[in-house]
C-alpha cells in the first residue's frame, strides 16, 4: 500500500490505479533454441533487489498503459528513473 | 449515581438517558457516555479479569491504552469499552472471567505468579512432549481474551473514502488546530484526523486560565470553532489513525454514529504535507499492584470529572510527576473530592501558581515522594506513600489513587513514516530529531507543554508544510518562530522510574501480566534489547498496542545495563497504532454489477439471474433445475440466448498481426477475410487462460471474442505481452459497445431471413462465416455461424443502443416457431455434449492446452513471434503425469449425473468430474472430467465419490467425445 505513481500519460496518481507488472527483465528471448531454463529463468526468476529497481506498471484504472518506473523497494517510493540499473 | 451538572466542560447530556446491559444487570448513563464511563458513573469498579494471573482489573485510562476494559458487547468480543460510545439497549459482558467478576475462580492463579516467569511460554511444559498439546488448550481456556461465537453475526456499515489533500493534520488539539488553521489561511485543502470524539485535545476538560485568563476549554473550542468554519479543513473526529507511511499517505478509520452513513469507515489519505499533533498519553507510574481498581492516570481521573461529570470516588491520593496531576487534584478538590496527599516525584520544578492553590486548599504537597503500594484486594482500600528509597513512608487510606509517571509522547507516526527519535533526557522524552521529507512534528509532542507554546509551535509546523508545497507565507513563519521563542519551553520530564523491590506484582505491561520482576529475570537471562524483551517477555505486545509499557520498558532496560550510558532505545512501532478493526480495512461491499440491454426483458420472461463475474446473466427461464424445455427448443426448433457478456475488441494497425501472433498461440497468419478461426491464448506456462475467435475483417484489422470473464484483462494483456516492442497497433475494447444475440437451433435461419433482406442461405453465408449483415430497420449486425452449442447458430453482434430492438425483432420473427430464450444451464449442457470446453469449468490453473485435446490450435512454426506460452508448451506435449480432460457416461444411468467437482477415486484421488448433466438427446447423463493420464483411455471404470455417498463409490467409464453429433452435420446445415 501506500504508493503514488507517476503515469507518463496521466501524471501522479495513487498507487491503486495501477496493476504491478514485474521487474524490467528486457525484451522477450528468442524462442528458438531456448532452453527450458532459460525460458524458466525469464518468466519467473527475479532479483529481488533492496533497494532501487527498474519495473513495469500498469495504469489499468486509467489511461490504461504500461511504462516502467523506479522504484525504492525499501522505502516503497518511486525514484527518479536511474540509467544504470 | 448522580452526574455533576453545571460544569462547563461537560460532554455529556444529562437529560438524555441511556441504559445497556451489564453482567445481566441494568446501569443507567447519558448521551455521550462511553460503555466505560457508564459502567464507572453506575458505580462498577471491576471490569474484567487479566489475561494471566486473573487480577481483577477496572478504569485506568480512557483512550484504550490498555486491555483493561475491553468487554464483549452486543455479541462482539474483544472491544475497548473506553472507545465505544454507550448506545441504548447494549449488551455488555465482561472477558476472561470463570465464574463472576468479583469472585473469580481462576483468582488464585495470582498466587501461582511464581511459576510462570519471563517465557514461561517458551520454556515450560514443552517436555515430556505429550504434555504440551494439553496444557495448550489448558492454558488457552484460562487466558485469553474474549469468545467469538460461530453463529455470530454482525451488521456493521463498512465504507472506505481515499481523500486527496495537500495538509493531512494527525491531532486536534491546540497544536493540530494551529496548524490546520494556518495551512489552511495559505489557501491549502487540509483534513484533520482526531481520534477522539471532540477536538480541543489535553485543553477541552480543562478550566485552567491562560496567560490572557481564559480558561483553556474556551481558548480551544475557539479554536476549534474556526477550524470548523474553514471550508478547506476537512474534520474527522473519532477517526484514529493507525498508520502513515513514507510518501505522504495516512490511513485511519473512523466510527460513526447513529447519524451516519457508516458504523466503521476506513479512510486513506493521500497528502502532499504531513503534520503530526499526536500529543502525548501517560507513562505509567510502577509500583506493587499498581494494577488495582482504583488506581488510574490523571487524565482519566481529570476526564471523568470535567467531561463526563463523574466524581471518581469520595477520597483520593495522588501519585505524580507533572503539573497535570496538580492541576487534576486541585480539580477534583473543588468539585467535591477529598484530596488526602499529593505526592509529586518531582523535588522541584512545580507551577508556582498549581502549589499555591494546593496550600490555598490544605491539600498536603510531598515533594519528591511516590507510591510504593496499593492495599486491597478487589478494589483499592489504602496506599503506601513514601520516600524512593522508603525511608519514610506513610499509609493513607483512600478509594482512589490517581498514579502518573508523567507523560510519554507519541511519536510513532513519525518513525513509521522513516523519522526518528531520540531521548532527550532533560525531558525525559523520545524526541523527533529526524523528520521524513514533507513531514512536520509540533506540539506536546516535542516536549512543548505552555498553551501560548503549542499554537506558535502547530502555526509554525502549519506553515513549514504550506512552505514545502510552494507557498511563501516567511513573514508569519518569522512571527511564528517569534512568538515560540518567547513562549515557555518544554519543561523538564521526571526521572521517576520504579519503587524499590522485586517487582514481582509491578505491572508494566496490564495486557500480557508483564512485571518489574519479569523484566529482570529476562535481563539476568542475557536479553538487553528492548526489542527483544519485548518478544521473550510478551510485555508490550497486547492489544494495547504497547500505549502501557511502551516508554517505561525501553528506560527500566537502559536503567539495567551495564554501561549507564546507552541510550534508551525505543522499540520499533508499526501498523496499526491502536487495535482496528478487520471490517474497518475490508470497507464497503459495493456491488459493481453489470446488467446486459436484455436485463430486464430476460427478468420478465421468467429469467433467474445470477452473478458470473461481473455479469448478471440468466441461469434458466421457469422452474425446472435442468433447463430441460429450453435445452430441447435449441435440438429441435429454435432459441436465443442473450450473450453480450462476451468479450469483443478490434485489433487494427500495421502491426495487428504480429501482436496476435504474440499471443495467440495458433498461426495468425493464416485466418481468412470473413472467416471465424477458433483460438486459443496461453500464459507463459502454457496454460489457457482465453479461447475465443478471431476474424480478419479487412487489412491489418481484426475483430476478436474472448470469454466473458477475460475481457476485462484482455487489453491489458496485449499490451503487456508487447511492451518491448514499440509496435504500431491498436486494441479497442468494445464489449460493453456490441450487445450479442445467438439464434441457435435447426429453424434458426429462418428467423433471421425474417429479421434481413440479405442473403443469409448455407451457401452465401456458410458455417464458420462472418457476415456483416443490415437488420430491418437499418441495423448494423455482425453475424458469425459457430457451433457452441451444435446446432444451427447465428451470433448477431449489434450495436449495444439497438440490442433491444434486434432482440425484439428476432422474437418477432421467431414467434411463429414459438421462439423462447434459453440460459445459461441449458447452454452449458448443449455444449457439455458436444465436447466443447468452458475456460474455468473444464481447466483449472495448471491445464494446459494439450490436456483439453486443444493441442492442434498451437502452431510450432512461428518462433519469430516469440509467442506467449509457446515455450511451455513444447515442454509439456508429451510430458507425463498430467490430468487429461476425458468425456465418460455412467454405469447406472438412472441414478443421474454425478455432481461436478466430485472426485474421480481409482485407489487414490486421480482426478475429477468436471462437468456432467443428463444428455436429453442421448437419454443418459454424460459428462466430462480431468483425470490423470493412466485413466484417459476409452473404457476405464472411474470411481466417483460423491459427497455423502458413504464411501460407496459410483462408477463411470471414458466414453468419447462428443457425445452429440459427433461428425458435426447438424451445425453445417
Ligand atoms: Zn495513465
Amino acid at each position: 500500500m501506500a504508493l503514488n505513481l507517476n503515469c507518463p500519460i496521466c501524471g501522479p496518481r495513487s498507487g491503486y490505479e495501477f496493476r504491478f507488472g514485474g521487474e524490467d527483465k528486457g525484451p522477450r528471448p528468442a524462442e528458438e533454441g531456448a532452453t527450458t531454463a532459460l525460458w524458466l529463468a525469464y518468466a519467473h526468476l527475479n532479483r529481488n533487489v533492496a533497494g532501487v529497481q527498474r519495473e513495469w506498471w500498469c495504469h489499468k484504472d486509467g489511461c490504461g498503459t504500461w511504462f516502467r518506473v523506479c522504484r525504492d523497494t525499501v522505502t516503497n517510493c518511486e525514484v527518479p528513473t536511474v540509467d544504470t540499473l | 449515581m448522580e452526574r455533576l451538572k453545571h460544569l462547563p466542560t461537560l460532554r455529556i447530556a444529562a437529560r438524555q438517558p441511556i441504559t445497556l446491559r451489564f453482567n445481566g444487570r441494568t446501569l443507567a448513563g447519558c448521551a455521550g457516555d462511553t460503555v466505560a464511563t457508564l459502567l464507572y458513573g453506575s458505580g462498577e469498579r471491576i471490569f474484567g479479569r487479566s489475561l494471566k494471573y486473573h487480577r481483577p482489573r477496572g478504569l485506568y485510562s480512557l483512550d484504550g491504552e490498555c486491555s483493561n476494559a475491553m468487554m464483549t458487547i452486543d455479541g462482539m468480543p474483544n472491544l475497548n469499552a473506553e472507545l465505544t460510545p454507550a448506545r441504548e439497549g447494549m449488551r455488555v459482558e465482561p472477558q476472561n472471567v470463570m465464574g463472576s467478576l468479583k469472585w473469580d475462580l481462576l483468582g488464585g492463579l495470582d498466587h501461582l505468579a511464581f511459576a510462570m516467569p519471563a517465557g514461561f511460554f517458551y520454556k515450560t511444559l514443552h517436555k515430556p512432549s505429550w504434555l504440551w498439546p494439553r496444557a495448550v488448550k489448558g492454558i488457552r481456556r484460562a487466558a485469553g481474551l474474549g469468545v467469538l461465537h460461530p453463529e455470530a453475526r454482525f451488521d456493521q456499515r463498512c465504507d472506505a473514502i481515499y481523500p486527496n489533500v495537500d495538509v493531512c493534520v494527525v491531532g486536534g488539539g491546540p497544536a493540530g488546530l494551529s496548524a490546520a488553521l494556518a495551512a489552511a489561511e495559505e489557501g491549502l485543502r487540509v483534513a484533520l484526523l482526531e481520534a477522539r470524539p471532540r477536538l480541543g485535545g489535553f485543553c477541552d476538560y480543562r478550566v485552567r486560565a491562560d496567560a490572557q485568563g481564559k480558561p483553556l476549554h474556551q481558548w480551544a473550542a475557539a479554536l476549534a470553532d474556526q477550524v470548523r468554519a474553514r471550508d478547506n479543513i476537512r474534520v474527522f473526529t473519532d477517526a484514529p489513525v493507525v498508520g502513515a507511511y513514507p510518501d505522504g499517505r495516512v490511513a485511519a478509520f473512523q466510527r460513526g454514529g447513529p447519524e451516519d452513513a457508516f458504523d466503521l469507515r476506513y479512510i486513506e489519505i493521500t497528502a502532499a504535507g504531513a503534520v503530526v499533533a499526536t500529543g502525548c498519553i501517560e507513562r505509567p507510574l510502577l509500583f506493587a499492584h499498581n494494577d488495582r481498581p482504583g488506581v488510574m492516570q490523571m487524565g482519566c481521573a481529570h476526564r471523568l470529572l470535567h467531561t463526563y461529570g463523574i466524581r471518581p470516588a469520595a477520597d483520593a491520593v495522588f501519585s505524580v510527576a507533572h503539573d497535570l496531576g496538580l492541576e487534576a487534584a486541585i480539580d477534583l478538590h473543588d468539585q467535591g473530592v477529598t484530596v488526602h496527599c499529593v505526592a509529586d516525584a518531582r523535588t522541584d520544578g512545580q507551577d508556582p501558581l498549581l502549589i499555591a492553590a494546593l496550600e490555598q486548599r490544605g491539600i498536603p504537597l510531598r515533594r519528591g515522594w511516590v507510591a510504593h503500594t496499593a492495599h486491597g484486594r478487589s478494589r483499592l482500600r489504602a496506599v503506601t506513600l513514601g520516600t524512593p528509597a522508603g525511608t519514610f513512608r506513610q499509609r493513607i487510606a483512600c478509594e482512589l489513587l490517581v498514579a502518573s509517571a508523567g507523560l510519554t509522547p507519541l511519536t510513532g507516526l513519525v518513525t513509521m513514516a522513516g523519522g526518528q527519535v531520540k531521548y532527550d533526557p532533560r525531558t525525559g522524552f523520545f524526541l523527533p530529531v529526524r523528520l521524513p521529507p514533507n513531514m512536520q512534528a509540533c506540539g506536546r509532542l516535542r516536549g512543548l507543554h505552555d498553551p501560548a507554546a503549542l499554537a506558535a509551535d502547530g502555526t509554525l509546523a502549519g506553515l513549514r508544510a504550506a512552505e514545502g508545497l510552494g507557498c511563501r507565507p516567511q513573514r508569519k513563519i518569522a512571527a511564528a518562530e517569534a512568538a515560540l521563542a518567547a513562549a515557555p519551553g518544554a519543561p523538564r520530564g521526571s526521572k521517576w522510574l520504579a519503587a524499590p523491590g522485586k517487582g514481582a506484582k509491578t505491572f508494566i505491561c496490564f495486557d500480557e501480566d508483564g512485571t518489574l520482576k519479569h523484566l529482570h529475570q529476562a535481563m539476568a537471562q542475557g536479553f538487553d534489547v528492548p526489542e527483544l524483551i519485548k518478544r521473550f517477555t510478551a510485555i508490550g505486545t497486547g492489544p494495547g498496542q504497547g500505549g502501557i509499557p511502551g516508554h517505561n520498558l525501553p528506560l527500566l532496560v537502559a536503567a539495567g545495563q551495564a554501561s549507564p550510558a546507552s541510550d534508551p532505545m525505543p522499540t520499533t512501532v508499526r501498523p496499526p497504532l491502536v487495535a482496528a478493526p478487520i471490517a474497518a480495512y475490508a470497507g464497503g461491499r459495493h456491488d459493481m454489477a453489470k446488467r446486459t440491454p436484455m436485463h430486464d426483458a430476460q427478468v420478465a420472461a421468467g429469467g433467474r439471474m445470477e452473478r458470473v463475474g461481473e455479469w448478471f446473466r440468466a441461469r434458466r427461464f421457469g422452474t425446472d433445475p435442468g433447463a430441460a424445455a429450453e435445452i430441447m427448443a435449441v435440438r429441435t426448433n429454435v432459441g436465443l440466448l442473450d450473450a453480450s457478456t462476451l468479450g469483443k475488441f478490434r485489433v487494427f494497425g500495421p502491426d495487428a498481426l504480429k501482436a496476435l501472433q504474440r499471443v495467440y498461440v495458433g498461426d495468425m497468419a493464416r485466418t481468412r477475410p470473413f472467416r471465424t478461426t477458433y483460438a486459443a491464448m496461453c500464459n507463459e506456462d502454457g496454460c489457457v487462460i482465453d479461447d475465443g475467435v478471431v476474424i480478419r475483417t479487412g487489412d491489418n484489422d481484426f475483430y476478436i471474442t474472448t470469454s466473458t470473464g477475460r475481457a476485462a484483462q484482455t487489453v491489458e494483456w496485449f499490451r503487456y505481452h508487447t511492451r518491448y516492442d514499440g509496435w504500431d497497433y491498436h486494441i479497442v475494447n468494445l464489449t460493453d459497445a456490441h450487445g450479442v444475440i445467438n439464434i441457435a437451433g435447426p429453424n434458426a435461419r429462418k428467423v433471421l431471413e425474417a429479421m434481413t433482406a440479405d442473403d443469409v442461405a448455407n451457401t452465401a453465408f456458410p458455417f464458420a462465416a462472418c457476415r456483416d449483415l443490415t437488420l430491418a430497420g437499418g441495423i448494423p449486425a455482425r453475424a458469425m455461424r459457430l457451433g457452441f452449442v451444435g446446432e444451427l447458430s447465428y451470433e448477431l453482434h449489434v450495436p449495444a443502443s439497438c440490442m433491444e430492438t434486434a432482440w425484439r425483432m428476432a422474437e418477432a420473427a421467431g414467434a411463429p416457431f414459438g421462439i423462447a430464450p434459453f440460459g445459461l444451464e441449458a447452454q452449458n449442457t448443449l455444449r457439455m455434449e458436444k465436447g466443447h470446453v468452458i475456460l474455468g469449468s473444464e481447466s483449472e490453473q495448471r491445464t494446459v492446452l494439450h490436456d483439453l485435446g486443444l493441442g492442434f490450435l498451437w502452431c510450432r512454426t512461428k518462433p519469430e513471434a516469440k509467442t506467449v506460452g509457446a515455450l511451455a508448451l513444447r515442454d509439456t506435449a508429451d510430458q507425463p503425469g498430467r490430468l487429461k480432460l476425458v468425456g465418460f457416461k455412467m454405469e447406472t444411468p438412472g441414478d443421474g449425473p454425478p455432481r461436478d467437482g466430485s472426485p474421480v477415486v481409482n485407489g487414490r484421488i486421480r482426478g475429477y468430474v468436471c462437468t456432467a448433466r443428463h444428455s436429453h438427446a442421448l437419454g443418459e447423463p454424460v459428462g466430462m472430467a480431468l483425470v490423470e493420464e493412466e485413466l484417459a483411455r476409452g473404457g476405464t471404470r472411474l470411481g466417483i465419490y460423491e459427497d455423502g455417498c458413504g464411501g460407496r463409490l459410483r462408477y463411470g467409464t471414458v466414453a468419447p467425445m462428443p457425445f452429440y453429433d459427433p461428425e458435426g452435420t447438424r451445425m453445417r446445415i
